[in-house]
């Protein structure tokens, strides 16, 4: 019992919990590797979870479904001793716990795998994963690296996983890395996994590598929670799924028993339409072109070979690929962030190859950063100042050189409101809002900077399905209005319903532009993978559909 | 142009045998080739640069950045002073020479700076700059005032230095038996302080920890390891180093200390910080960077007592002038990603 157990403001609710799971059989006689009883969790003007019940049956892969901020990573924080509760208990293997620390909940049995890794980048894979629980030998005068080492092996061998124990982790691919934490957390002797949006990072083939790992990890007796805003994941990959909506548990479901829309619902409290519609729409002029550019990327190999490309008013281009074929570097060729070595880029019939970020930005052509963090956002600026990123020229809010803050407040408290970012409060630090927030916002100041070219690349990663849904609808109006849109996502149903025309971009070069109705899911996936349309054949690579 | 020391690693790294070799060649024929008066002094002069660099390297890689080394070096030297001054220059005190007893009290006082510095910067969540800052100014203030009142003076009384420790057979060997063999316990310390703390950082838990601690808290904190006794124990050990070199350098090379303008120290714990960023923040790499600045400072001596008609002024700032060019031609130093960042448990 921890004290906030006694001074709870629900007193009642957990002295009658007391000793009910002693015997570690829940009243219906499964057997539950956790199960959390009543956790309350408040935050300053916040009730992150209020009152919620999680059973989690051991063997089984146990879905945490909900939309950005409905108090899933919270509640997973508490089992892991990272919060405490202000009440509710925590049981794991039928024993009332109170976790301090991740220590405790380490020493319980407990391993989480953050949504972003907690990786030493410079450190090797080996060092990682026995970082904190290193073995020593000579009177721990010196890390045991060889049983370090046999110990991966056994762990790789056992969970058939492939990783070089020697490699370095920030030479590591995300797929890796995640097995790395998964392996870091089993090294720990972890019984109940907790994977916070495992997929988020992940390739369409990833995620497909990802099902087969907890598949086998179940398969062994350890009990995975899976914490998701996706459907298909949870439908896909859960032996159940619980609901949270706005802190509270909405109740536990069997995938089987349920369908994606009823999900849905559950999840947002209301009626969802989970295709967004693209009707056609007359396109005008090329607003934007690019002819036969060329990027190197920083190590100075070709990543960007030849494309050309033309984005007309009131069209969606998207393009779609597996990360690392370019994709970024031609996107920061188009908004200046990087200066392409061949080749010409026209923005409304101008050449504007030359022209400065700032210039760029000015006449009208907003900007989605793929890395949220890194480029979209000033992590320590409260959102008002974040809000004027990129229009701190403009005269609208800095006319005679002097910034109009009421002016930059009203709008960025507009954009909150409108684009339903989660805490509403304009004077928060960006970092202090979850990744899906964040993008929200940053995809609101950018929608509403009148553009006349939308560069989006993965505008709803990391955003949960109500908030998917307006920002798609969002795009499609603009591009109603006439707004050329260049789409990035690595999200196959959202670039397929969104765009009029798709490109495949393989190795920097373009492999095919379709019309994304003529081209089946399973033809897109082998396009990904660099097969070209002339050799069709059927024995390529997984595409990583899962319906 | 890239970092020489770096290129080094990389070498050893690849081909370690024919790198040791070529290493240990060049190393003779400098030796041969150079004054054995020079090498000495290069030695003994790189005393404070060397331990205050690989202390500064265990704060810098648990995150603290720990500017305040000038000024542990400062407070290590004159209180060793002061500690030998009063129990006597001769003689021993409870069966330890009153020497050693200085050297202790030396490190003690550092290590009680490095704890202040710690706990305001830990506790209080201070800017580590400032913090560190505040330590150096208030070392370089405090140490002649405090020998104002000892000694009427803001130099203290000379005392007594460590004789030269001739280790038997091994000083024999031929050229380099006389320098690394037959030496001030000074400079074995600071051998055997650059190889520990090597060992220390690259093979032990609890260097894997520092440097996680340095480059990604919240990844050692969710491992269940508590980042605040990490970061409390690198600064407390950056004072240990400090502090054997502030007290070593008084008294095995100076046997007193002169508070006036900058000090004895004279800035070396600053050049001691450029000495880890040039190595990377590898303790052997800082050791060899601490015997270029060194040798550069002996040079400066001998040309002056040489009564070469050099400004005195423009000598003085050579070893300056060689920390900015060499930094700004390498840029291959990696700085700990969360280097001067707070870390707090519970909080995203």
């Amino acid at each position: 019992m921890t004290e906030s157990d006694v001074e709870t403001t629900d007193g009642t609710r957990s002295t009658e919990g007391v000793g009910r799971d002693a015997a570690g059989l829940s009243e219906t006689g499964s057997d539950l590797a956790v199960h959390l009883d009543g956790i309350t969790k408040r935050f300053p003007g916040v009730v992150a979870n209020d009152d919620v019940d999680l059973r989690v049956e051991r063997g089984t892969v146990h879905a945490l479904l909900g939309e950005n901020g409905a108090g899933k990573t919270t509640l997973m924080n508490v089992l892991y001793g990272l919060y405490e509760p202000e009440a509710g208990r925590v049981v794991v293997d039928g024993e009332e716990r109170a976790f301090d620390s991740p220590r405790d909940a380490i020493d319980a049995g407990i391993g989480m795998i953050h949504q972003h890794f907690m990786l030493v980048d410079p450190m090797t894979i080996a060092e990682n994963i026995a970082l904190g629980n290193e073995p020593t030998k000579w009177f721990g005068m010196a890390i045991d690296r060889d049983r370090i080492r046999s110990e991966i092996r056994d762990l790789c061998d056992r969970y058939g996983f492939n990783v070089d124990p020697n490699a370095v982790v920030e030479d590591a691919s995300v797929g890796v890395q995640q097995r790395v934490e998964i392996l870091k957390a089993l090294f720990r002797g972890a019984d109940v996994l907790i994977l916070d949006e495992p997929t988020a990072v992940l390739t369409p083939q990833e995620v497909e590598g990802l099902y087969d790992v907890l598949e086998e990890l179940t398969d062994q007796g350890k009990t995975i929670i899976f914490i998701t805003h996706k459907l298909e994941e949870a439908t896909h990959a859960a032996d159940a799924i619980t609901v949270l909506r706005d802190g509270e548990s909405v109740g536990t479901v069997d995938p089987g028993q349920t369908n994606r829309e009823a999900l849905a619902e559950r999840m947002v409290g209301r009626e969802v339409i989970l295709e967004a519609e693209s009707e056609p729409v007359e396109t005008g002029e090329a607003v934007l072109s690019t002819r036969d550019v060329t990027v190197e990327d920083a190590r100075g190999i070709e990543a960007v070979s030849g494309i050309d490309l033309d984005v007309h008013a009131g069209e969606v281009l998207g393009i779609a690929g597996v990360d690392g074929n370019g994709q970024s570097e031609l996107i920061e060729a188009i908004t200046g962030l990087r200066t392409p070595d061949e080749g010409t880029i026209t923005y409304d019939g101008t050449d504007i190859t030359a022209w400065s970020r700032r210039r760029r930005i000015e006449n009208g052509m907003a900007y989605i950063p793929e890395d949220r963090q890194e480029n979209g956002l000033v992590m320590p600026f409260d959102l008002v100042e974040n809000g004027l990123l990129g229009s701190q020229r403009s005269p609208q809010f800095a006319a005679g050189g002097r910034i109009d803050w009421d002016g930059v407040r009203d709008h960025t408290e507009d954009i909150i409101e409108t684009y339903d970012v989660r805490p509403p409060d304009a004077n928060a630090a960006a970092q202090s809002f979850s990744g899906g927030n964040q993008q929200k916002f940053i995809v609101g100041r950018e929608f509403e900077r009148d553009p006349s070219l939308v560069v989006a690349t993965h505008p709803t990663r990391g955003v949960d399905i109500g908030s998917t849904e307006f920002i798609h609808d969002r795009l499609l109006e603009l591009r109603r209005e006439g707004v050329a849109v260049l789409l990035v996502s690595s999200n196959l149903d959202e670039i397929r319903s969104l765009s009029d025309r798709l490109a495949v971009i393989y190795e920097g070069e373009f492999i095919d532009v379709t019309d994304p109705d003529d081209i089946t899911e399973e033809d897109l996936g082998l396009r990904m993978a660099g097969q070209r349309p002339d050799e069709e054949t059927h024995d390529g690579p997984d595409t990583g559909e899962s319906q | 142009m890239r970092n020489p020391l770096y290129r080094m690693q990389e070498a050893f790294a690849r081909r370690p045998l024919a790198a040791a070799l070529g290493a240990a060649a060049a190393l003779l024929l400098g030796l041969w080739l150079t004054p054995a008066s020079w090498q000495t002094a290069t030695l003994r002069l790189a005393v404070p640069i060397a331990l205050a660099a690989i202390g500064g390297i265990f704060a810098e890689k648990s995150g603290v950045i720990n500017i305040g080394i000038e000024g542990l070096l400062i407070v290590s030297a004159f209180s060793s002073i002061v500690v030998v001054n009063w129990l006597g220059d001769a003689g021993a005190t409870l069966g330890l020479t009153n020497l050693w007893w200085g050297m202790l009290a030396g490190v003690l006082v550092s290590v009680l700076f490095a704890l202040v510095f710690a706990i305001v910067c830990l506790e209080f969540e201070a800017d580590q700059i400032i913090a560190g800052l505040a330590v150096w100014l208030i070392s370089l203030g405090l140490a002649p005032f405090a020998s104002q009142i000892l000694f009427e003076s803001p130099n203290t009384a000379n005392v007594a230095r460590f004789d030269n420790v001739t280790v038997p057979v091994l000083s024999e060997i031929p050229l380099v038996g006389y320098l690394l063999f037959d030496t001030e316990p000074q400079v074995y310390i600071m051998l055997v302080g650059a190889v520990a703390g090597w060992y220390l950082l690259s093979r032990t838990n609890f260097g894997r920890w520092v440097v996680a601690s340095g480059e990604n808290p919240k990844a050692l904190d969710t491992a269940g390891i508590d980042v605040h006794r990490v970061r409390y124990a690198a600064v407390l050990l950056s004072g240990v180093f400090a502090g054997l070199g502030g007290a070593g350098f008084a008294l095995g090379t100076l046997g007193t200390f002169s508070g006036a303008g900058d000090t004895a120290i004279n800035g070396r714990g600053f050049i001691a910080i450029a000495t880890y960023l040039l190595a990377n923040y590898h303790p052997i790499g800082a050791l060899i960077g601490s015997f270029l600045f060194a040798g550069l400072n002996s040079m400066q001596d001998m040309l002056q007592t040489a009564g070469y008609s050099v400004p005195t002024e423009l000598i003085r700032t050579i070893p300056h002038m060689t920390v900015i060019v060499v930094l700004v031609l390498v840029g291959r130093t990696r700085l700990p990603d969360a280097a001067g960042d707070h870390y707090e448990s519970g909080e995203d």
